[in-house]
C-alpha cells in the first residue's frame, strides 16, 4: 500500500494524527523524516502516551544510565514502535495458533508492545508503569528469565524476546550504544591478530563479523 | 554511458563481472577494440559506493533493512551473508528478475546485476584448482575429463594472482598449489592452536589463513590501497583493496582507450552465420527503454555468469542450431553444480579469554580436502570436502540469546564474548546430467525474455560428504578442547555456496560437450565461454580464480588465433 492509498483511506483527523506521529518517531530515531515511510506506521501501531512511557521505561530496565545514557534516555522506546511497526526481528509473522485475547493485528501478526502492556500489568497486578521501581525492575526480570529457560530455545519462544533483541538494536546501533558505551571504528587501517584482552577493554560495535554471527 | 555511434567491434564482451573485466582487459591490451555490455546499472569506482561510510544509525533501518522491502524486493538475496541493509544496491531485485524452478528443486540464485557484477560483493577467496580437480572425472567416471590439466593453467594462475593480488601462505600442498602471493594475513590465537593440534594429530589437514583477492600490500601503480581491515567489501571499496572490475580490470582496460562499455543492455541473442560457421556479433535490450540494439564484431566472449551465459546460448537458437547456439551436443544446460554447503561444526573455544584482536580481518581460514587423493579413503564418495570458517569472538548481539536485564547485563555486553570456532563444509558437487537449465517459454520476465529454469538436486555423494565432513569437523575441535555446540550434515539450497557452475562444459569431444580445451564453443571458432558455465566439475574450493586464468588464457588464445588468420 502505498501512502497515497493509506491517506486517501483515512480520515483527516486520524490521518493529521498519523503523520504527526511519524514526525515524531522520525525526530525521535535520529532518521530523516522523509526516510520514514509513513504508510507502514498504521493506525494501529500508534502508540499512547501510556503506552511509550512504559516501551521507554522497559529500555531503560534493560539498559540501564551508567556512565552512558540508558536505552530509554536515548529513545529506544521510540525506536521500538517503529521497529515493531515494520517488523524488524520477525515481528509481523502471523502468530500460529494464537491464544484466545492475544492482541494480534488484521494480518495475524502480534501486537507486541500491547502484549508486553498487558503481560507486564498482569504480573504487577495492576498499573506496571505506576508500581513502584523495584516491583517494576523485578516483575520484568521475571518476564526476562522465563523467556530464556535452560536448554534449547522454546518451540513458541516468548514475545519478549523479540522486543529484548530489539531494544539491544536499538540501543548498540545509535551513535550513544555503538561509539560511546562499545567502541566503533569504521576503518581501523590494520589488524592485530593477537592482543591482550584486559578487564576494561571494550568491546566493538563495528565487528562486523560478531554483529553477523552474535 | 553513451552508446557508440558505431557498433562494430574486434570484440564483444557480455559480462562485465569477475570475468567479463579480466576478458576486456585482456583483449583490449592486446590490441582490440571490446565493447563490454553490462546488463544493469552503472557503478562508478568510488564515488558509486553510496553507503560505504556509513554508521548503523545513519541508516533508516539501522543497517539491518526494511523487513517489508526484503520480503518483496529481496526475498532470495536477503538470505544471503552479505545482503545488508548496506549493500542491498548491489544486489539483484528478486521481483523484477525472476526465475523458477522444477518440483523438486530448491536453489537459491544469488545476483548482481550492475556494472562490476557480483565482483562487487563476492567472497574474493581465491584458490588455485589442482590435478585431483582437473583429474577428476577421469577418476572415477562422472562427468567429461576435463581437456585441460594444472600445468596448462599455471601459468594463468601466475598472471592472475600477480595482477589482482591474493595474500596468503604457501604450504606446498599438492591439493592446493601455492601461488603468488602477498603477505598472509595472520591467524589469530584460536587459529593458531588449532592449526597446531590439528596437524600434530592428523598430519594430512592443514588450517591456513585463507587466500583472498584483498591486498596487504598496496599497488600505487594501480591506484590501490591496502585493506584497511574495515570487512565490509560489499558494500565496495573506495580503497581499491580487493579485486573487484571496478577497482582493477576497469582502469586498466580503460587505460588502453579501447574499451566501450555500455550498461543497462541485456543480450538478448548472440547471431550466428551458417554460411561461415561464425557468430557475428550481438542483440541486446535496453532495460530502461526496452529499445532494442545491436552490434557486431570478430569474436564474442560470454562472460554473463554461469547460468545467464547458459541463457544467452539456449536463447540464441536459430534455425540453423534450433536447440540453442553452440549446442549440437545437446548437453548445453546440463551438468550444473554448486558445492554442498552446511556448518559442518560451531565450538565454543574456552583457554584464550586473555586473548583478542584489533580490527576486521577480511577472510577466515581454509582447511583444504584431505579425502580421496591419492587413495579413495572418503567415506561414501568419492571426492573432497574442504572447511572454510575461522576464530571469532561474539558481539553485543550474543544478548539476544540470554537471560539478563540491568546494569550486570550492560557491563557483560561491554566486554567481548567468548571465542567461538566455526567450519563449514564446502563439498563438491557432482556433475549430473539431470541438473540443468532450461528456458521457460511460459513465463518472461519484463524485457520479454523467457525464464530461467532450474533443475538441482544434490546426490547420495555429496550427501555422504557432508556427513563426513560434520564427523571430521566435530573431531578437530573436539581434540583442540572445543565444545562443540552445533553440526549440519544437511546441505543448504543448491545456490548456498554462490558457486553455481557448469552447463556450457568443457571436453575432448564435440558430441558431449560445448567447448573445447580453450574455452571456445566445438565448432563456433569465435565464441568464447570463459565465465563458469565452462566448468566440467566442481571441486571443493572456490572457483573464481580458475574462472579468471581461464579467461586470461582464453583470451590470449584468441589473440593467437586472430594473428593466425583463424578467426
Amino acid at each position: 500500500m502505498s501512502a497515497a492509498d493509506t491517506q486517501a483511506n483515512q480520515p483527516a483527523a486520524s490521518r493529521r494524527g498519523f503523520i504527526g506521529g511519524a514526525a515524531l518517531f522520525a525526530l525521535a530515531i535520529g532518521v530523516p523524516a522523509a526516510a520514514v515511510r509513513l504508510s507502514d506506521l498504521h493506525d494501529e501501531d500508534a502508540p499512547t502516551p501510556a503506552l511509550r512511557a512504559m516501551l521507554r521505561e522497559v529500555s531503560q530496565l534493560v539498559i540501564p544510565r551508567s556512565a552512558t545514557p540508558g536505552a530509554g534516555d536515548i529513545g529506544v522506546g521510540d525506536f521500538l514502535v517503529f521497529a515493531l511497526a515494520h517488523g524488524m526481528e520477525g515481528t509481523r509473522a502471523p502468530v500460529a495458533n494464537p491464544a484466545p485475547g492475544l492482541p494480534l493485528r488484521a494480518d495475524g501478526s502480534l501486537r507486541h508492545a500491547a502484549w508486553l502492556a498487558s503481560e507486564l500489568d498482569r504480573r504487577a497486578g495492576g498499573n506496571w508503569l505506576a508500581a513502584p521501581a523495584p516491583r517494576r525492575a523485578e516483575t520484568l526480570a521475571a518476564l526476562d528469565r522465563e523467556a530464556y529457560p535452560e536448554g534449547p530455545p522454546p518451540a513458541v519462544p516468548s514475545p519478549w524476546r523479540a522486543i529484548k533483541g530489539l531494544i539491544l538494536t536499538g540501543y548498540y546501533t545509535s551513535e550513544v550504544g555503538g561509539s560511546q558505551e562499545l567502541r566503533y571504528e569504521l576503518v581501523p587501517g590494520r589488524y592485530d591478530a593477537d592482543i591482550p584482552l584486559t578487564p576494561d577493554y571494550r568491546a566493538w560495535s563495528s565487528d562486523w563479523t560478531a554483529v553477523d554471527f552474535g | 554511458m553513451t552508446a557508440p555511434m558505431n557498433h562494430e567491434f574486434d570484440a564483444i564482451v557480455v559480462g562485465s563481472g569477475i570475468t567479463g573485466g579480466w576478458a576486456a582487459k585482456e583483449l583490449a591490451e592486446a590490441g582490440f577494440k571490446v565493447l563490454m555490455i553490462e546488463r544493469g546499472r552503472n557503478i562508478e569506482h568510488q564515488s558509486g559506493y553510496d553507503r560505504e561510510m556509513k554508521a548503523p544509525w545513519d541508516m533508516p533501518f539501522r543497517g539491518e533493512g526494511d523487513p517489508d522491502l526484503f520480503a518483496r524486493d529481496y526475498p532470495v538475496q536477503q538470505l544471503n551473508r552479505h545482503f545488508t541493509e548496506f549493500t542491498q544496491d548491489h544486489f539483484v531485485c528478486d521481483r523484477e528478475n525472476p526465475y523458477v524452478t522444477g518440483d523438486d528443486t530448491r536453489f537459491t540464485w544469488f545476483r548482481s546485476y550492475q556494472l562490476g557484477g557480483r565482483s562487487l560483493t563476492w567472497g574474493r577467496q581465491a584458490y588455485r584448482w589442482s590435478d585431483y580437480d582437473f583429474g577428476a572425472n577421469k577418476r572415477d567416471g562422472h562427468g567429461t575429463d576435463w581437456p585441460i590439466r594444472y600445468a596448462d593453467l599455471a601459468p594463468w594462475y601466475d598472471h592472475v594472482e600477480t595482477f589482482i593480488g591474493v595474500s596468503g601462505a604457501a604450504e606446498g600442498l599438492a591439493q592446493l598449489p601455492d601461488g603468488q602471493f602477498q603477505p598472509p594475513m595472520p591467524l589469530n590465537a584460536v587459529e593458531v592452536d588449532l592449526r597446531e593440534k590439528i596437524r600434530a594429530k592428523w598430519p594430512e589437514r592443514v588450517l591456513t589463513i585463507g587466500r583472498t583477492a584483498n591486498l596487504t600490500q598496496a599497488k600505487p601503480e594501480e591506484g590501490r590501497a591496502h585493506c584497511q581491515y574495515r570487512s565490509i567489501c560489499a558494500r565496495g571499496c573506495s580503497f581499491g583493496a580487493y579485486f573487484s572490475t571496478q577497482s582493477s580490470t576497469l582502469p586498466a582496460a580503460m587505460k588502453t582507450g579501447r574499451l566501450t562499455v555500455l550498461t543497462d543492455k541485456v543480450v538478448e541473442k548472440v547471431d550466428y552465420d551458417p554460411a561461415t560457421q561464425r557468430v557475428t556479433g550481438v542483440r541486446w535490450i535496453d532495460t530502461k527503454t526496452r529499445q532494442r540494439g545491436m552490434a557486431t564484431a570478430r569474436m564474442v566472449f560470454l562472460n554473463a555468469g554461469a547460468f545467464n551465459s547458459v541463457h544467452v546460448l539456449l536463447n540464441s537458437a536459430s534455425e540453423a542450431m534450433p536447440n540453442g547456439l553452440a549446442n549440437s551436443s545437446g548437453v548445453l544446460g546440463t551438468h550444473i553444480m554448486d558445492h554442498a554447503n552446511t556448518m559442518g561444526a560451531l565450538a565454543v573455544m574456552p583457554g584464550f579469554e586473555t586473548h583478542t584482536s584489533f580490527g576486521n580481518r577480511p577472510t577466515g581460514i581454509i582447511i583444504p580436502r584431505f579425502r580421496n587423493m591419492d587413495r579413495l579413503d572418503g567415506i561414501g564418495h568419492t571426492r573432497g570436502f574442504s572447511f572454510q570458517g575461522g576464530a571469532l569472538q561474539s558481539g553485543w548481539t550474543r544478548g539476544k540469546r540470554q537471560a539478563g536485564i540491568g546494569e550486570g547485563f550492560k557491563d557483560e555486553m561491554r566486554q567481548v564474548g567468548p571465542w567461538r570456532m566455526v567450519l563449514v563444509t564446502f563439498a563438491e558437487c557432482m556433475p549430473r546430467a539431470s541438473n540443468r537449465l532450461t528456458l521457460d517459454h511460459t513465463r518472461v520476465d519484463a524485457n520479454g525474455l523467457p525464464v530461467l529454469k532450474i533443475d538441482f538436486a544434490f546426490g547420495k555423494e555429496e550427501l555422504a560428504a557432508v556427513a563426513e565432513a560434520k564427523a571430521c569437523a566435530t573431531e578437530m575441535l573436539t581434540h583442540a578442547g572445543g565444545k562443540v555446540l552445533f553440526g549440519s550434515d544437511t546441505p543448504g539450497p543448491g545456490g548456498t555456496s554462490i558457486h553455481e557452475m557448469g552447463g556450457a562444459r568443457m571436453g575432448h569431444d564435440p558430441a558431449t560437450s560445448v567447448l573445447n580445451a580453450h574455452s571456445q564453443a566445438h565448432g563456433i571458432a569465435n565464441l568464447f565461454v570463459t565465465d563458469g558455465a565452462q566448468m566440467s566439475s566442481s571441486a571443493c574450493q572456490n572457483p573464481s580464480l580458475t574462472y579468471m586464468a581461464l579467461t586470461a588464457r582464453a583470451a590470449a588464445y584468441a589473440t593467437q588465433q586472430v594473428k593466425a588468420g583463424a578467426i
